[in-house]
């Protein structure tokens, strides 16, 4: 229920301020996005499994983030950056397949 | 993987799931999908506390905001790109206008080019009839140096003249070269003297004015025409009567020769300073 709340807090906060991001940021936005994704359905998973934690989420939420940018900022800075972004996303695109998989089993026993 | 290879060389077996050597990296990244952190903090769960419930409610916040900002840059990108296309649309639809307009101008240009082209050829035919009309004109009127067939008439006193009469008198030469233009003459000398529309042929003293310019007998007449017809045709004129009765009755010396080739020289020609043709008298 609050985390609902929070995500339509996210939303509103989100529409309302618009916010505008810096050129150099631009190309780890995306990339930031998949990260933070892999780290919510995670969450949602251990939710269902019963093994969420808060401290957890936010730690992983926040490193998943970070981490995925600095990947992708060196690989700019070493000229391979599109090479490794395609692996950032390959491997946080397959952990969030999984992790939804088990969520629908949790959710339509199927 | 290190991690790995230490595990098989030193100690048990590790089960296949912990393995990324047994499991592969796709097996690895599908069994870790749920964070290990989960069970580790399940094993020691503390319960949430109410702090870290609302790092929770802050951090899904967060990531709506990534989201909806990752969406509204993609479709505000989107929209100036697509605001740069129509752009790149209409300049390249002006400029092709343009290379339109410059063709049909090249096209026009063309025609034009074409058409004063074949004016000019034009133009040079005409000024080709221009010039043979303005050769023709130089010849009669004697502005011009002609050559051509013709005969030389050399005319003297008589031998021991004492009286004016056996000597060659201006209109002796009048008649001789009016008799000669009768008889056909187109360009005639005397001396070296052009004889045209404005030459005088009149008596100074002792001597003859040809052009204003004093001659010395003998009078030698250059008269180009044609060699066969013309002393015959001059024998028939008033001035050749007068030369005959000139040469048998006071003994005037009379010489005609043909010549193939007769050189004469041009006339000065006169500055027109008040005469103008007539209106429509130019033919």
């Amino acid at each position: 229920m609050i985390a609902v709340l929070g995500m339509v807090l996210g939303v509103v906060l989100g529409l309302v301020f618009k916010p505008d991001v810096p050129l150099w940021m631009e190309p780890y936005l995306p990339i930031a996005v998949v990260a933070a994704m892999d780290a919510v359905f995670g969450a949602l998973r251990a939710y269902f499994d019963g093994l969420f934690s808060d401290k957890v989420f936010v730690v992983s939420f926040i490193s998943n983030v970070v981490i995925a940018a600095l990947i992708v900022f060196i690989g700019d800075k070493l000229g391979v950056g599109a090479q490794l972004s395609t692996g950032v996303v390959v491997v946080l695109g397959i952990r969030i397949f999984t992790n939804v998989a088990a969520i629908r089993r949790h959710l339509f026993h199927a | 993987m290190v991690d790995a290879k230490h595990s098989t060389l030193q100690g048990p077996p590790a089960p296949p799931r912990d393995s990324a050597a047994t499991l592969g990296l796709l097996g690895y990244v599908t069994a870790h999908a749920l964070d290990d952190d989960y069970r580790e903090a399940a094993r020691t769960r503390p319960g949430p506390t109410r702090s870290s419930r609302w790092l929770t409610v802050i951090a899904l916040a967060a990531f709506m905001v990534l989201i909806i900002t990752a969406a509204t840059q993609t479709s505000r990108n989107a929209v100036a790109e697509a605001h740069e296309r129509a752009d790149l649309v209409k300049q390249v639809k002006a400029r092709r206008a343009a290379v339109d307009k410059a063709q049909a101008r090249i096209l026009r240009l063309r025609a034009t080019n074409s058409r004063l082209s074949a004016d000019l050829v034009h133009n040079d035919k005409l000024s080709a009839g221009t010039r043979q009309r303005l050769g023709d004109l130089g010849v009669l009127s004697g502005v011009a140096a002609v050559h051509g067939p013709g005969v030389e008439i050399t005319v003297d006193d008589a031998p021991g003249a004492t009286t004016e009469r056996q000597t060659v008198l201006d209109v002796d030469l009048q008649a001789l070269v009016n008799g000669l233009w009768q008889a056909g003459a187109e360009a005639m000398s005397i001396n070296g003297q052009r004889i045209t529309g404005m030459t005088a042929i009149s008596q100074a003293g002792s001597a003859i004015d040809v052009n204003y310019t004093n001659l010395s007998r003998p009078y030698v007449v250059s008269a180009i025409g044609d060699p066969a017809r013309l002393p015959t045709r001059f024998a028939d004129t008033v001035g050749g009567q007068t030369w005959l009765d000139l040469h048998q009755q006071v003994g005037l010396a009379f010489d005609v020769r043909t010549r193939t080739r007769l050189d004469l020289p041009a006339a000065t020609a006169p500055a027109l300073r008040s005469a103008e043709p007539a209106k429509g008298g130019a033919s």
